[in-house]
């Protein structure tokens, strides 16, 4: 052999001794492709020395090229081999992940937010009268005394406009005390017939305690058409109770006195508490109270500019606070004004679903 | 109100195994609501009548008494107050039992004690309590005390369910009701002939009355013959249980009649007041009222006056120069109807109003005065034998108000109602009332209204049909839904806004809605150092403080933060309310609504604020069709929980919409040392400013039918100069394959350099007849930002 080849030889015989050590420090299917192309790709270090075999004797040249053939098949070998290995490896470690993943695992919590549990209770009696087909209005909580009082058939010095219970502005405006005002205006601006309702935020200047506040919510609701009847507002309150109670309610109505409507009533529906028995809740009379309303009073109807030989209507009052507290288990009514989310938010809203319950104060 | 059961039992025969509870059902469903119904038993037995011969003290707070039984003496040690040798007292003789427990003899103070003199307790007398019970002096000493006195029912009528009512303020218009309701016979109320009182030999009274309206009648009656001495057992025993104090035979007629009929009487000293003269006052007059206390008067207060002095505020208090007393033999008995609104408006103004008042601002029947006046007579005769006329019943009649008479179509009932009533049925229920019906003509039915139904109460069909309906029974009548108009009305966008708004923030962006009042509180604004200037005021605010009304929502907005603070790390609220602003110059004082938002974290106040920005941004965005543009509010602008630096005004094309800021740690020191370190973000909003901006309706492009590519540029701006500066530059650029160019973000950091500001510009370029070449993209490049450069903006 020549020393030319001898070299050769001796060059083929580290590459390969390289190259298995390498490939069989390949940790990865990755890392043992780059050892691969290294050596035995196309522009591999193999290629490298088979491309100098030009230069050699040409009876050399055959010779060479067996040895390095032979390295090449050898190699592809070893890699294969080392490949069958890191495959394995990989599938046990793929196995492994398998194991590790907990598809149960809640997301990480993002604020979630929440309404007011009135605003919450004010939107699902918006809901049962739009599918009725009444129109949501907003009137001023500012107001004027004529559609505070007077145009609701209440005039100066009517015993029904006491002092203590109105906020006076020192404009000679005042909060309104109820949502009533805005039958006067929905009339004035729609004319009739007409079916709207009207949420919104009223004050009373009242002792604040657990179950008194001076600023609270409530839900006007007025209906004004042709051959409105008695009849017709017994039916449409007690299908409003069915919606918002998301049952068949038993109601009655009694005689109860608001200077705007004329027969009066108030609405009260059978104690849920004790079923009609009778307990602390209801008095014991197995009835509670839950709305005013009434016929619409005709004065009611003239100031609002309807004609009141053609129309006839009613209206009603919804205590939306009361409601709501009554919904959500509030039992000290300043909580709603506090801004303490932890009195107006479901705790769940904040943190998430509940892992244990404990006791609740 | 109060009413005694054993009282209305006087007018009607309420059958004895009718429930008082049930009956009170009833009267809820067909008059007024009850209140409540309680059962009064004094659980006593043996009680007699005893005359007190002699007292004497034998201890503190203890006198001896001797007393007079029917044929034996006896002594008693007493704690009862005001006892005089000729009283005559109720006396609990060993063996008797007094509220629950058996008396024996026994011995008090080392005295041996007989019996016991009965306290108010033993007949159950309200709240009377602790005081020995005085019989008038012609009670036989020894007689029982009759047992029927020792039990009632007291029912409660909510007294707002009857202010429409004047006819019910008395037991006899309450047991009128009761009778109709029950169908049985309502008793004649028993008086004294008119007749008799009209003696044309005795004077008459002179009565003048200045304002006929003020004054709508004015009668009166002078007794002599009186005496100082208690009121049969019976009436005070009622009068306690209907919550007055039984004072003397003649105070009490007065509060009876006021409590039975509804007609409140005044006695004055006939001996002072022997003419009368009813008048209004000049302003800050003063008057000392009965009660020892000295007022002064409201000009207009309308006024009873002798010889032009005064001596009462009408329909309210009498005076304390000219009340009967002891010595009281002669007394002039005024019994007038005045106008409720002067009654109220002067018991408003005195901060003082009375049982009497009360039932004036009703509007009590003028038909009653004379009729109260014969009661009084009747029942004072029954106790004073030797009670004289001294003139004849005068009576002062200027305003007669005219009879009411009122049609009622049937038709238009029967349709009212939801079902038929027919005119027997209806004069039926309409009589029971006193009401006098007849046939009209057609189907018209002519219905009488009673003088006591006649004063505001019934003046309109729709107040007879009321009258139909209760007693035809709510209950009876059968529900049916409407048969309405469809008709499609304008909706209210504010509404719409108010409740989309809610939503987006609230279920969209992790927002808690809270809700706070509408006034300031002064000592909030103290601290976080914010005088608002002018406001809106409460004449009568809630507490000491509240007294403004806000002008903005931040202040509370700030408070609830600082609530919330301690429990959660990571806060969101948003609230939408009203602020009010005083009107400038002449306008009017106006009132708008508010979105407030604020986020609170211990986190830097640049995202923070940006993540606030997005919120606002996204929400214009959504509820308007609309971007907004930020302008920067000058430093000296800025309100003292606005940073001044990092303060925007929020505008929406030409309007300012409001502001978003960052909370100054200055200012979060003012409330707490502990919020140092709490990142605070806030936005008010004026929902007014956008509610009539409807989003525009944008045509949508077509899908390209040849890609297009999108190429970011990051520039390099100095840190000072404003995104709105850079953006008009930009604007002025233009290529024939632009398509839109738009702002991605903006970055200060690390791999920018200091005083700097990347901004990321992204550009989407196409073109409709082709697939864009690379060398398409290079030649846009260069273009863009060679206008990036001109610009004075450097590609980073
Ligand atoms: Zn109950």
């Amino acid at each position: 052999m020549s020393s030319g080849m001898e070299e050769m030889a001796s060059q083929i015989d580290d590459l390969q001794k390289k190259a298995e050590s390498d490939a069989q420090s390949a940790g990865s299917l990755e890392a043992l492709q780059a050892v691969q192309a290294a050596f035995i790709g196309r522009g591999g270090a193999l290629n490298e020395i088979l491309r100098g075999i030009g230069k050699m004797p040409a009876e050399q040249r055959g010779q060479v090229g067996q040895m390095a053939n032979q390295a090449k098949k050898t190699l592809e070998e070893r890699f294969a081999l080392r490949r069958k290995e890191l495959e394995a490896a990989a599938g046990q470690a793929e196995q492994s992940k398998v194991a590790q993943y907990d598809p149960t695992i809640p997301a990480r919590r993002e604020a979630v937010g929440s309404l007011h549990p009135v605003t919450i209770v004010q939107r699902q009696i918006e809901e049962v009268f739009s599918r009725l087909g009444f129109i949501v209005v907003t009137g001023p909580e500012m107001e004027s005394e004529y559609y505070n009082f007077e145009a609701l058939n209440i005039p100066p010095m009517h015993p029904a406009r006491d002092m203590q219970d109105t906020f006076w502005l020192g404009n000679g405006k005042l909060l309104r005390t109820h949502t009533s005002p805005v039958q006067v205006r929905a009339m004035e601006k729609y004319g009739a017939p007409l079916r709207v309702i009207a949420p919104g935020r009223c004050f009373r200047y009242e002792t604040i305690d657990a179950s008194h506040e001076n600023t609270f919510f409530q839900l006007e609701g007025l209906l004004i058409d042709r051959n409105i009847s008695i009849a017709n507002l017994i039916a449409v309150m007690k299908l409003l109770l069915t919606e918002v109670f998301q049952r068949e309610v038993e109601v009655r109505l009694r005689p109860g006195f608001f200077p705007f409507v004329e027969p009066g009533f108030e609405l009260d529906m059978r104690c849920e508490i004790c079923g009609g028995a009778g307990c602390p809740t209801c008095k014991h009379s197995g009835w509670v109270e839950v709305l005013p309303c009434g016929m619409v009073h005709p004065n009611v109807l003239k100031y609002g500019g309807i004609d009141t030989d053609v129309y006839t209507g009613f209206a009603f009052g919804l205590g939306l606070t009361r409601l709501a507290m009554m919904k959500y288990g509030v039992r000290d009514i300043r909580v709603l004004n506090s801004g303490d989310l932890r009195g107006i938010i479901a705790a769940e809203k904040l943190t998430g679903p509940t892992i244990v319950n404990g006791s609740r104060p | 109100m109060k009413v005694s059961l054993n009282w209305l039992r006087d007018y009607i025969d309420i059958p004895a195994d009718l429930d008082p509870r049930s009956l009170g059902g009833q009267f809820t469903m067909t008059t007024a609501e009850i209140e409540s119904i309680e059962e009064v038993r004094a659980d006593s037995e043996g009680l007699v009548a005893a005359k007190i011969l002699s007292v004497e003290k034998v201890a503190e707070n203890l006198t001896a008494v001797k007393l007079k039984l029917k044929d034996r003496t006896v002594e008693t040690v007493s704690a009862a107050k005001n006892l005089w040798p000729g009283q005559i007292v109720v006396y609990a003789p060993p063996g008797a039992k007094l509220a629950g427990q058996a008396i024996v003899e026994t011995a008090v103070a080392g005295r041996a004690s007989c019996g016991m003199i009965a306290p108010s307790e033993a007949l159950a007398m309200g709240e009377v309590k602790g005081e020995a019970v005085f019989l008038p002096p012609r009670t036989a000493a020894g007689s029982a005390i009759d047992g029927a006195l020792l039990r009632d029912w007291i029912i409660d009528i909510d007294n707002k369910s009857i202010t429409h009512r004047p006819d019910c303020w008395g037991h006899y218009g309450i047991a009128r009701e009761l009778a109709a309701m029950l169908e049985l016979p309502l008793k004649k109320y028993p008086v004294t002939p008119l007749k008799k009182l009209q003696d044309e030999s005795l004077p008459e009274i002179p009565i003048e009355i200045d304002d006929p309206v003020l004054c709508r009648r004015y009668s009166g009656l002078v007794m002599t013959g009186l005496k100082a001495q208690p009121a049969p057992l019976w009436m005070q025993v009622r009068l306690a249980r209907v919550g007055m104090r039984p004072i003397n035979l003649i105070v009490d007629l007065t509060n009876y009649i006021m409590a039975d009929l509804g007609q409140p009487m005044h006695a004055f000293d006939g001996d002072k007041v022997e003419r009368i003269e009813v008048s209004v006052t000049k302003p800050a007059e003063r008057f000392r009222t009965l009660d020892a206390v000295e007022r002064v008067l409201p000009g207009g207060a309308l006024m009873i006056l002798s010889h032009r002095k005064a001596v009462a505020v009408a329909g309210i208090m009498g005076g304390a120069d000219t009340e009967v007393t002891e010595t009281t033999e002669k007394l002039l008995l005024e019994s007038a109807n005045f106008d409720p609104a002067s009654i109220r408006k002067t018991a408003t103004a005195l901060g003082h109003r009375t049982e009497a008042s009360t039932r004036f601002e009703k509007s009590l029947d003028p038909e009653f005065t004379v009729l109260a006046i014969q009661r009084f007579h009747y029942l004072a005769g029954k106790e004073l034998p030797k009670m004289r006329l001294a003139s004849r019943v005068s009576d002062c009649y200027p305003t007669k108000l005219p009879p009411i008479t009122v049609e009622v179509d049937l038709d238009y009932a029967s349709r009212f109602m939801g079902q038929p009533v027919t005119f027997e049925q209806a004069k039926k229920i309409l009589e029971r009332i006193e009401f006098k019906v007849a046939k009209g003509k057609n189907r018209l039915m002519v219905v009488k209204v009673p003088s006591f139904r006649s004063t505001k109460d019934i003046s309109i069909q729709a107040d007879i049909l009321e009258e139909l309906a209760r007693f035809i029974g709510y209950g009876n009548i059968q529900p049916e839904l409407p048969r309405v108009t469809v008709r499609a009305l304008e909706p209210d966008r504010m509404h719409q806004l108010l409740s989309r708004s809610l939503a987006m923030m609230c279920e969209g962006r992790g927002y808690c809605e809270v809700h706070s009042y509408i006034w300031y509180d002064s000592e909030w604004l103290k601290t976080i150092e914010y005088e608002p200037g002018r406001t809106l005021e409460l004449r009568n605010a809630a507490a000491a403080g509240q007294e403004r009304l806000r002008r903005e929502m931040a202040p509370n907005m700030l408070a609830f933060v600082d609530r919330n603070r301690h429990f959660f790390g990571d806060i969101r609220l948003c609230e939408i309310g009203s602020v009010f602003e005083p009107g400038q110059s002449g306008q009017d004082d106006a009132q708008y609504r508010h979105m407030m938002l604020a986020r609170a974290e211990r986190t830097d106040e640049g995202s923070l604020l940006k993540a606030v920005k997005a919120d606002v941004e996204t929400w214009v965005q959504q509820v308007t069709g609309r971007g907004i543009s930020y302008q920067q509010v000058p430093a000296d602008k800025v309100l003292p929980w606005e940073s001044p630096l990092q303060t925007v005004q929020v505008m929406v094309e030409e309007r300012v919409v409001g502001r978003i800021t960052v909370v100054p740690v200055e200012c979060r020191l003012r409330i707490d040392q502990h919020l140092r370190r709490l990142g605070i973000v806030m936005a008010e909003l004026r929902l007014n400013s956008i509610v009539d901006l409807e989003p525009p309706i944008t045509k949508l492009g077509q899908i390209p039918t040849f890609p297009e590519v999108e190429l970011d540029f990051s520039v390099l701006t100095p840190a000072e100069r404003h995104y709105v500066s850079l953006a008009d530059q930009i604007r002025q650029f233009g290529h024939p394959l632009l398509r839109r160019v738009w702002f991605v973000d903006s970055y200060e950091g690390a791999s920018v350099p200091v005083g700097m500001r990347s901004i990321t510009l992204r550009a989407r370029l196409g073109d409709a007849q082709r697939t864009l070449a690379d060398e398409d993209l290079t030649t846009f490049r260069q273009a863009f930002v060679q206008h990036l450069e001109s610009a004075g903006l450097k590609l980073r």
